[in-house]
């Protein structure tokens, strides 16, 4: 049955589209009567597990389903035609098949610990609904067969994400949401451009390992489309975070719920690496931009963004607006990774995708616990705080220097792999010029993450340890997604071999 | 003869018929004969469409039972039923979305006069789509401009009076050139029946005779409706006629009168000269170049303007510039893109101006964007279907304006010379039209700082519900049209397979 | 180029002539009154060369006085209706033209559009 994949997409959808139709009935009536009395604490606090359990239900079995469907061989689907040739497809495929993997783990692990965190923002029925809704595009998006049907999950998933953003309504909160629209249209625009190009170029925009250009039309009309092929990596760079379309990322996330943040760092910001990821080898065929400007161009951009990211990152007062600066930085390692177009460079790209999800959420579930437990946002803030509250920041410890790559934590081996297929590759300068960006950037990331484990346990002599003794710890379900995370980070930079085979594999198909 | 066959002739007069019937009766009642007269005819035309699709044969019907080349005749195919349909709902919806404006703007002894003219506009426009015979055509263009005029002038204030008078003589420019062309065409060919004429032309191409009056025809013929349509440097009394006329008559003017037009000069390509004379000509090259400027134009413009009504008029010059572009190509597929274009921008840009009348009602009546900040917040529904109305514009999936540009793409890419052209000239405007439809998204939802501004006021869902009503149906066409294109798509590319 | 096709079509020539001298009061004239005169020239020059189209040396009215004779003794009526339908159009386009021009000039005190325009843009609507 090859409809069943897509069930894990429009379920959630659905769900969540009656959770949203349930808050604004609520908003309706809630005109109307105003709630006194005690029952309604009671009734509400009620309601509120109900939509929990909702939640998690529906979260659960989709993601069972997803994970069943992917994990069982290759599947397609076409749901409609949009116009001759042009059809709503989806289809399973190597790449997919991880991106949905990492978001629905990650999905699950967010939820979880949504549930405490969003007491204190309130409006939960928007907010699980709306995470539910960006959950069935994520999967739709993952296993998206051909590039128009990836393009209008694409700018769904804005639509769908923004209101993440907006969450607690601030005026702050919604500038933010707008300017993310605004950068990730615009992107998605630049990538239309380059749409209508490959329409003509392409044999077909279904997605085939290696690309589908019509070389021999192509090489006629090669300066063009390379310009356009240009414009696509630079527009899916706006989701990606890459420059020159970054200034999003840093504005959004500390307005964010730490949640929210979390998911976008974690998750959504791949959806561009994806993009690039399918256009580049999917589509276009990397070949056809081996050597070219674009090849050079894009190389610069991400080094650029790698090294710019991470100064910003070193600079930067505010924990979340520093992690937010530093997911700038760690995705393009990825797209570096992705530019090199050699499989050794592939590999490491998409090690570094899983390793940076995984590590970047723990890192965002951190900062939601040090915002709710101690109300304060600047790292300088945070002294002291590991004797308060240990595990947290343990964790928090663990994931640190898995970023930082200090093996045997994760992020060692992609970073390996990445500065190993800079090395291989033939590409001139960057050649060296690569990875010794990468590694300055990587003394900087510890640069600017060790302060707070630094602070926070060994908070100096003028620290008053017994001003107050009280642990901060938050509940279990606060802590245990982090501890999974931070688990995960470890786990799989010691037993790092069937997800290397795996990304091996996908590199080897393309390449 | 089936009786289904006589409901096109029916349909026009029913609507011509009650534009005098509505001058003896106050505004009240006339409105309601109009809104009922509109139902009618959807209804009728839908039938029709039905009828059509279910027979896969054009028909015609002759008007007082002459033959061919005496009679007057009607013609029907898929596409002019289709075309019908959807004409009649956009104008129902602009109608019922508008009502309040019309009562608070125009003169309570006016109010009946207004349905006059809607209703001879509506037969007008029935008559151009469903007409075999090219100056029965020229007289309902004269109809149609001469009701158009004066819906723009109903709403008295200075602006209005003179962009109905700028329209008026652009109009005249415009019938004057259609008009000579159509002369010549008789001359040359000695028929007035659309068909009739396509074989004579045929035969003087197939002899090579009278090659050249022949293209100062054509000629003659697509400028006068170029200019009509408000094609590029054509343009400059369309932003007063669409920006300070009531406001169903900006959105009927936008979505359909304009169409109307563009439709026609679709039949005559295909029907009286046919298409591959027309490609050979370079009558076509000149319409594309200009729906190119015009597109990047129309946007640029759009970019400059400080009032809403006026940034969306300008849009409406970028748009028209698509559906050139689309016959400027030459190919079969260039002008599905078309027809395409020309049903998503009647539903989108009638969207947009109610939407944005929505807006501006809770910014009291103010149409600046500085007193738009935060309208978003106000008028709720309005903002949403704002949204959703830029969101087509630009270009965002699942809404009509995607497909048009799909389509637009897949037929420029089937042209060598010209696609290099279409495509740039895509991508800029796409970019450009999203700076500012955006920035216009984004200024409504942008909350408001500046407190204590009495003119603002928020207008809840219950107190509209007519244009609430009119903004969903709206909305949901356009979802309709994005998501279910295929069936849409397939019925203009048979009709277009019937006119030939 | 054949100038004697120009001599013995004069009359059409003329029509074009009188088109174009419409035509271009239409577009360029700034006063109103002008621009209207234009429009009845244009109309009238295509009324003119439609009438010469319908006429044809030596044959009659298509109106059957003495017993009906053959269809080469008529000329075709059609045109001649054409030119009646073309008037009426363009006698109510002449009226509604006026009737705004009456309007504007009750507002404005001038006949000319530029002039309006920019008096317009002063009282700021």
């Amino acid at each position: 049955m090859n409809g069943w994949i897509l069930i894990p997409i429009f379920f959630p959808i659905v769900a969540g589209i009656f959770l949203l139709l349930s808050s604004f009935l609520q908003h309706l009536r809630e005109v109307k009567r105003h709630k006194t009395s005690r029952t309604a604490v009671a009734a509400e606090s009620e309601e509120l597990r109900n939509i929990h359990i909702l939640t998690a239900a529906v979260l659960i079995i989709s993601a069972a389903a997803v994970l069943w469907a992917v994990w069982t061989g290759e599947k397609e689907a076409t749901l409609i035609y949009l116009m001759k040739g042009i059809s709503l497809y989806f289809k399973v495929d190597a790449a997919g098949r991880l991106f949905v993997t990492i978001a629905s783990l990650i999905w699950v692990a967010i939820c979880a610990y949504s549930f405490v965190y969003m007491k204190h923002e309130g409006e939960e029925r928007r907010f699980f609904g709306f995470y539910l809704v960006v959950y069935g595009v994520l999967t739709a998006l993952g296993l998206s067969g051909n590039l128009v049907t990836f393009y209008l999950f694409y700018e769904l998933l804005t639509l769908a994400s923004m209101p993440l953003v907006l969450h607690n309504g601030t005026r702050e909160s919604i500038m933010a949401s707008l300017k993310y629209l605004f950068y990730s249209m615009c992107g998605a625009y630049m990538g239309l451009f380059g749409i209508y190009f490959l329409f003509r170029y392409c044999g077909t925009l279904t997605f085939t390992a290696g690309g589908s250009l019509d070389m021999a039309l192509a090489q006629d009309n090669k300066g063009i489309i390379l310009i356009a092929v240009f414009s696509m990596i630079v527009g899916f760079g706006a989701k990606a975070g890459m420059f020159p379309l970054h200034a999003w990322l840093p504005t959004a996330h500390p307005a964010a719920p730490s949640p929210a943040s979390a998911a976008l760092s974690g998750v959504i910001v791949k959806a561009g690496v994806l993009a690039m990821l399918r256009m580049v080898y999917y589509v276009v065929g990397p070949d056809f931009i081996r050597g070219t400007w674009v090849q050079t161009a894009w190389m610069i951009l991400s080094l650029l963004t790698v090294f710019m990211g991470s100064m910003l990152a070193y600079r930067e007062p505010v924990f979340k607006k520093r992690l937010a600066y530093s997911t700038v930085s760690q995705i393009s390692y990825i797209l570096f990774g992705l530019s090199l177009l050699t499989p050794q460079a592939l590999t490491g790209a998409l090690l570094h995708t899983v390793f940076h999800a995984i590590v970047k959420t723990g890192l965002f579930l951190t900062a939601g616990i040090l915002i709710t437990q101690c109300n304060k946002t600047r790292v300088e803030d945070y002294v002291g705080i590991g004797k308060r509250m240990p595990w947290t920041l343990g964790c928090y410890t663990l994931l640190s220097l898995a970023l930082i790559g200090i093996p045997p934590a994760s992020g060692f081996i992609s970073k390996w792999y990445l500065a190993q297929g800079a090395l291989d590759a033939e590409v001139g300068i960057f050649r060296w010029l690569g990875p010794a960006v990468l590694l300055i950037s990587a003394l900087l990331t510890a640069g600017y993450l060790l302060p707070v484990v630094m602070k926070g346990f060994f908070p100096g002599k003028e620290f008053d340890a017994d001003t107050d003794k009280l642990s901060l710890e938050p509940s279990m379900w606060m802590l245990a997604p982090l501890a999974v995370c931070a688990v995960l980070a470890v786990i799989l930079g010691i037993f790092p071999s069937p997800l290397i085979q795996y990304a091996e594999h996908i590199a080897s198909a393309v390449l | 003869m089936e009786f289904v066959q006589n409901l096109p002739f029916i349909s026009i007069i029913l609507s011509l018929f009650s534009g005098p019937l509505s001058s003896v009766l106050d505004g009240k009642k006339a409105k309601w004969v109009n809104i009922a007269v509109i139902s009618i005819i959807s209804v009728m035309s839908a039938a029709v469409l039905a009828y059509v699709v279910g027979t896969g044969r054009s028909f015609v019907y002759r008007m007082g039972h002459f033959p061919a080349p005496w009679g007057n005749e009607i013609r029907v195919g898929i596409l002019e039923a289709l075309m019908a349909v959807f004409f009649c709902v956009i104008m129902l919806l602009c109608m019922v979305g508008g009502v309040r404006e019309r009562e608070q703007q125009i003169e309570e002894t006016k109010q009946n006069l207004y349905y006059v003219m809607v209703n001879l506009l509506l037969s007008s426009l029935l008559a151009l789509i469903y007409t075999n015979d090219l100056f029965t055509a020229y007289v309902f263009v004269e109809i149609n401009t001469i009701s158009a005029c004066g819906l723009i002038m109903i709403r008295q204030n200075g602006r209005t009076i003179e962009a109905a008078t700028r329209y008026m003589i652009m109009s005249l420019l415009g019938s004057g050139l259609l008009l000579l062309g159509i002369c010549f065409l008789y001359d040359l060919t000695g028929q007035l029946l659309m068909s009739n004429i396509q074989e004579a032309v045929r035969a003087l191409d197939a002899s090579g005779q009278y090659h050249i009056p022949l293209l100062v025809s054509v000629v003659l013929m697509s400028v006068g409706l170029a200019i009509k349509s408000a094609l590029y440097p054509f343009h400059a009394w369309l932003p007063d006629a669409y920006g300070y006329s009531t406001l169903s008559s900006a959105a009927i003017l936008s979505s359909l009168v304009s169409k109307g037009y563009i439709f026609l000069l679709i039949k005559i390509f295909y029907r009286v000269i046919g298409f591959g004379i027309v490609r050979e000509s370079k009558v076509i090259h000149i319409l594309f170049v200009f729906g190119i400027i015009g597109m990047i134009m129309g946007s640029l413009s759009a970019i400059k303007e400080k009032n809403i009504r006026r940034m969306i008029a300008y849009s409406s010059v970028a748009q028209i510039g698509y559906i050139y572009m689309g016959f400027g190509l030459g190919t079969l597929l260039g002008v599905i893109a078309s027809i395409y274009h020309i049903l998503s921008h009647a539903a989108t840009k009638s969207l947009l101006f109610v939407a944005a009348s929505g807006l501006t009602d809770s910014a009291g009546d103010s149409t600046d964007f500085l007193d738009l900040t935060g309208a978003g917040y106000r008028n709720k529904l309005a903002g949403v279907a704002f949204t959703v109305g830029s969101l087509s514009m630009v270009g965002f999936p699942i809404f009509s304006g995607f497909i048009s540009k799909l389509l637009f793409a897949q037929a420029a890419v089937g042209h060598e010379i010209k696609m290099l052209p279409t495509l740039i000239a895509l991508a800029i405007s796409t970019v450009l039209n999203a700076l500012y439809f955006m920035r216009t998204v984004i200024r409504i939802y942008t909350p408001e700082r500046r407190l204590g501004n009495e003119k603002q006021r928020a207008v809840p869902l219950r107190e509209q519900p007519a244009k609430s009503t009119a903004l969903i149906c709206f909305i949901v066409l356009n979802i309709f049209l994005g998501l279910s294109s295929e069936p849409v798509i397939q019925m203009i590319r048979t009709g277009l397979g019937m006119f030939m | 180029m054949n100038l004697t096709n120009l001599i013995n079509n004069y009359a059409e020539a003329v029509a074009m002539i009188l088109f174009g001298i419409g035509f271009s009061n239409l577009l360029l004239q700034k006063n109103l009154i002008k621009k209207i005169i234009g429009l009845n020239i244009m109309d009238t020059a295509m009324y003119l060369f439609l009438a010469l189209k319908g006429f044809v040396s030596g044959r009659k009215a298509p109106i059957v006085v003495d017993g009906v004779q053959e269809v080469e003794a008529y000329i075709n009526p059609i045109p001649s209706g054409l030119v009646l339908t073309g008037i009426v159009v363009s006698v109510s386009v002449s009226a509604l033209m006026l009737s705004l021009t009456i309007r504007l000039y009750r507002r404005y005190h001038t006949l000319d559009l530029d002039e309006i325009t920019t008096r317009m843009k002063k009282e700021g609507l």
